[in-house]
């Protein structure tokens, strides 16, 4: 059975009839007629499967699996949105999911990364970030900020930042925060996140896709 | 009463449809979709961030050939319902006749508490603002699995995601009731029942919406604007299934 979570930017697979189940990963515009799969979730996956299961549910699944409190909130960055997950007592206290000002948001701080040729691993933590809404309105203030004599990466770093912030409070400020996404092997983006912060990576919607099947099998 | 086409805005009192009902004037219900045109047309006349509800009255307004429109604009609608009566009174020539519904007579919310499709009953309900007969045949209430309260949404297909053993609440059970402006019965909700609380974006019951969600010990709150987006649509499936709510 081959599980597909299909993100804008990254799609993620996962084969559990191999005998060592291991998750790969291509770039999403690589994708074509031979990666249909069993179960699929993420921005493109109905294309892709006859059974779609939509990504908040997946994201609350997985979280089940590999977080072992009753209590917590896990939220997801993508490449196109934000989402998150709250649960209290062990079952579900909150949810949300922005794909308006969450957007492009994983995204842009990728396209950022390449177009001034920067490594996140060795930017520092800004002093102060920038107060931005949202990926493509944050733009503007690094062009502005970098005009005005600001180097680039001290730009890009406050971008990040307020980026991260404005994720941080959308998952309603908790004190502890699991993160799940591909912007877990951001070191500056989890650094900016003003709580403790518990990188889950990028395959927790795999995750959540496994225990759907295994529970549609029983 | 010269009129053959009536708009209406919000519920006016029963006094006023039995009245229209009385010389068979054909009663337009302005507050919901009836127009396929697009929505820009309205906004030489409102702001696009704006009520829904209101900016399709305006479009409505606009393509219906009415003698008349009678907007309500007491605590059963809404501050900005009489800010859009200002502003119809500029555009059209027809008279534009306001009115406080203070109506507490209630006519009972049997559809809201009955096993059938949820989108079925709000289409049953909000029909039932132009006319003024008790239902003869009330359908039998069942035990509710899942809750919806609040204002009917301008995109009736979130509807369509939720259990037909739902309840309404919010303003929609008030609007069913023919008491539109009953506040008490507008807070009330079901503690017992996941629910989701619903308003329309750039609504002023947002607040009140907001607010019940997070006393409500499992209530979602969702808001969305002319159309709902695949994330509330999907706010909602996710809600349901994670609260056991079966399908």
């Amino acid at each position: 059975m081959l599980l597909g979570d299909f993100g804008t930017s990254y799609s993620k697979f996962l084969d559990l009839s191999s005998a060592r189940p291991k998750p790969h990963i291509i770039p999403s515009k690589e994708l074509g007629t031979e990666h249909r799969v069993t179960i699929a979730t993420g921005h493109n996956g109905k294309r892709f499967t006859d059974w779609y299961v939509n990504e908040l549910t997946v994201l609350a699944r997985g979280g089940e699996q590999l977080i072992a409190e009753d209590a917590f909130v896990l939220l997801d960055c993508g490449s196109r949105d934000i989402k998150f997950i709250h649960y209290t007592n062990g079952r579900l206290n909150d949810m949300g999911w922005n794909s308006e000002c969450g957007a492009s948001m994983g995204f842009t701080i990728e396209l950022l990364q390449r177009y001034y040729d920067l490594d996140y691993q060795d930017l520092p933590l800004p002093v102060r970030p920038f107060s931005v809404t949202c990926g493509v309105l944050g733009m503007s203030r690094i062009f502005d900020a970098v005009v005005s004599g600001t180097p680039d990466s001290e730009a890009v770093a406050r971008f990040v930042m307020g980026i991260a912030i404005n994720a941080y409070r959308f998952a309603g400020s908790p004190t502890k925060l699991y993160l799940s996404g591909g912007l877990c092997d951001n070191p500056l983006f989890v650094k900016s996140i003003p709580c403790e912060v518990i990188p889950l990576g990028r395959f927790v919607l795999l995750k959540g896709l496994e225990a759907i099947a295994s529970q549609a099998g029983k | 009463m010269n009129y053959n086409n009536v708009g209406i805005v919000g519920i006016p009192p029963l006094a006023i449809i039995q009245e229209l009902n009385r010389h068979s004037v054909t009663i337009h219900d302005l507050d919901t979709p009836m127009i396929k045109a697009d929505m820009e047309l309205t906004t030489p006349y409102l702001p696009r961030v704006y009520c829904a509800i209101l900016r399709t009255v305006v479009l409505n307004a606009l393509h219906l050939t009415l003698d008349a429109i009678y907007i309500d604009v007491g605590p059963g609608k809404c501050d900005c319902a009489l800010h859009v009566a200002t502003v119809l009174e500029d555009m059209f020539a027809i008279p534009i006749l306001t009115t406080i519904n203070d109506d507490i007579t209630g006519f009972g919310t049997p559809i809201s508490q009955s096993r059938m499709g949820l989108l079925q009953k709000f289409e049953r309900i909000t029909e039932g603002v132009k006319n003024t007969i008790m239902p003869s045949e009330p359908p039998p209430a069942c035990t509710p699995t899942a809750g919806f309260w609040g204002v009917p949404p301008r995109d009736f297909s979130i509807l369509d995601l939720f259990p037909d053993t739902t309840h309404i609440y919010g303003w929609t059970r008030c609007m069913e009731n023919k008491t539109p402006a009953d506040h008490e019965l507008e807070l009330d909700y079901n503690p017992d029942i996941p629910t989701v609380f619903y308003a329309q974006s750039f609504c002023a019951k947002t607040a009140l919406a907001r607010h019940l969600a997070l006393k409500h010990p499992h209530g979602l709150y969702l808001d969305s604007d002319v159309t709902a987006g695949g994330s509330a649509k999907a706010k909602i499936q996710a809600f349901l299934e994670l609260s056991g709510v079966k399908l």
